[in-house]
């Protein structure tokens, strides 16, 4: 992998990094990598942007768990910038990775008082309160940071997954619709918004997870796990009390249409492999036996 | 009309030292004022009054995506006359006076110190040094033909200064070409000193962008615009009207749930292809 940055300048080195930069792309492994062989000789060369390649080095050193360099870095950086509240950050960040909790919750609360109006600390904390296994305060930490900062999708999200390991599946649910309302054309979070409604059970939410389901495959007719989840909701739907026999047949159309659907979809994937086929299709009988 | 001969040390001595010095006074406000300038601080209620807006208009939106109780709830976490955001929030109005903020005078102060007081100082000074010189407003075009050409400027010191204007410019021009020279013979086409200290001031921008880069502040235009437009853009605007709207807006939003039907339309005619019709046979037939 790291191969290919084998035989490249330190300018083109340079100019890696910076486009990983602009795209707020991690590669944090590369990244690593590219410093150690190359652009660790050629530091001074970078001019005014050696601070900050030292910042992407120094997070994606965080990222491999090389505390060496990440330490090397941080020290640069708190000499150059003694008073900048990034820098604190990173330093929170530093503490936070040898397992200073305490004390990185100390920084961060610092940076809080200093600019109210910065999210980035907000977020550290509630990210040391879920390393601490700590869900329900990470939550309340993340639901207050969500008062103030409402269209902030990643925290949205963050907290969604937060309620689903507390099993609050309502609330989770709540937060994807949020996303939703930010992000209407991704199926992936329609998905997510039926699955969760397919977990939550009952009647109502099972006609809404069918609905979204749909959505999901509208969208992206090749998800799937949209359509295993229609499948299975369908099926749910189709045997339920409260379910009128005038639905029923409907249900069913849709059931045929989505296990078909299935079919395609892995006779396009592995169409030399008969056997695996073959299993699925055993597979999807069996699914529709136990429902 | 007569031909007027201009001294060649006049490009030497005025034209060129004006272009020059407009510049280099240029490139020294551009540092001064990211010496001068200072971050805006931002409050932390105006974060979460802009965030909760775009929420609002989000949720205006896109809400016929989510579920209509979904819709309803969030709408009324927003209006409801009680406990809703837009109805509970009060905000202090708005300062109408920007003298009363002390901020705002320090701001405006930099910003004299950094725009009016050098176009001043440096307008009188070029006024007051190279007051009298005619210069053509062509040599300059000419002198960069020249230069494109690489020709030697001495051999056409003739054809450089008695080089008549393509266009005729009408007696209008006078006074913005010609300031400071109360001549009613001269010809529109000559250009005095000060007016052409002005036709730098306003013509170096592209030149200020290639050297400085994007934004600079040297950029004299953008100066001149953000004043007329500053009153209007430098107060921040009023929440509570903000709110006003805002809630108004999403009072009257109605619910369509975009998914009614979907599963109808999956099934319908947009995926029908070969496959699904033998599908639709199969499964009547089963």
């Amino acid at each position: 992998m790291a191969g290919v940055y084998d035989n490249i300048t330190w300018s083109e080195a340079r100019n890696v990094l910076r486009t990983w930069r602009e795209n707020s792309e991690r590669q944090s492994r590369d990244v690593v990598y590219i410093w150690e062989s190359i652009l660790k000789q050629h530091v001074d060369k970078l001019g005014n942007e050696k601070f900050l390649v030292l910042e992407q080095v120094f997070l994606a050193a965080l990222d491999c768990h090389s505390l060496n360099l990440s330490e090397k870095c941080l020290k640069i950086l708190m000499t150059e910038f003694p008073g900048s509240l990034r820098v604190h950050k990173c330093h929170a960040m530093h503490l936070e990775a040898i397992e200073l909790y305490d004390e990185a919750l100390s920084v961060l609360d610092s940076i809080i008082k200093k600019d109210e109006t910065n999210a980035a600390p907000r977020k550290r904390r509630v990210a040391i309160y879920k390393a601490y296994g700590r869900i329900p305060e990470a939550i309340k930490e993340l639901t207050e940071y969500l008062k103030k900062f409402m269209s902030d999708q990643e925290a949205w999200h963050e907290l969604s997954d937060l309620y689903l390991q507390e099993q609050e599946y309502g609330k989770a649910a709540v937060c994807i619709e949020e996303l939703i309302l930010h992000n209407p054309h991704n199926h992936l979070l329609h998905q997510r918004y039926a699955e969760i409604k397919y977990s939550m059970g009952g009647y109502d939410n099972m006609l809404t997870a069918k609905s979204y389901f749909c959505q999901a495959i509208k969208l992206n007719p090749n998800n799937i796990r949209a359509l295993y989840g229609l499948l299975l909701t369908v099926n749910h739907i189709s045997l339920s009390q409260k379910c009128p026999a005038s639905k029923k047949k409907e249900l069913a159309k849709l059931s045929t249409w989505v296990s078909k659907q299935i079919d395609q979809q892995y006779k396009l994937k592995n169409s030399n492999d008969d056997t695996n086929i073959k299993q699925v299709e055993d597979l999807l009988a069996h699914l529709q036996l136990e429902v | 009309m007569a031909e007027l001969l201009l001294d060649p040390n006049i490009r030497g001595w005025v034209f060129l030292p004006i272009v020059v010095i407009t510049f280099l006074v240029g490139i020294v406000r551009h540092y001064v004022s990211i010496l001068l300038s200072t971050q805006k601080k931002v409050e932390l209620t105006q974060v979460q009054d802009s965030q909760i807006m775009i929420r609002s208009r989000l949720l205006r939106e896109n809400g016929q995506y989510i579920p209509k109780s979904a819709f309803l709830a969030r709408r009324h976490f927003f209006n409801n006359e009680e406990t809703g955001y837009f109805k509970t929030q009060r905000r202090a109005p708005v300062t109408q006076n920007p003298m009363s903020d002390p901020n705002m005078i320090s701001e405006m102060l930099k910003g004299n110190l950094t725009n009016v007081i050098p176009m001043v100082l440096i307008g009188g000074w070029i006024n007051w040094m190279f007051s009298g010189f005619v210069t053509s407003n062509y040599c300059f075009s000419i002198f960069l033909l020249l230069f494109i050409f690489g020709r030697s400027i001495k051999i056409n010191y003739n054809f450089y200064f008695s080089a008549k204007v393509p266009f005729p410019l009408t007696l209008r021009f006078k006074p913005m070409l010609q300031r400071g020279i109360e001549l009613v013979t001269l010809d529109a086409a000559w250009v005095s000193s000060a007016s052409w200290y002005f036709l730098n001031v306003f013509g170096l921008r592209s030149i200020y962008t290639l050297v400085l880069g994007e934004n600079n502040a040297a950029d004299t235009s953008r100066h001149l615009q953000d004043q007329v437009s500053g009153a209007a853009m430098s107060m921040p605007p009023d929440p509570k009207a903000a709110f006003k709207s805002e809630w108004e807006a999403l009072e009257i939003c109605e619910h369509n749930w975009a998914l009614n039907g979907v599963d109808e339309d999956l099934l319908g005619s947009k995926y029908k292809n070969v496959d699904d019709i033998d599908m639709y046979s199969q499964s009547s037939s089963s």
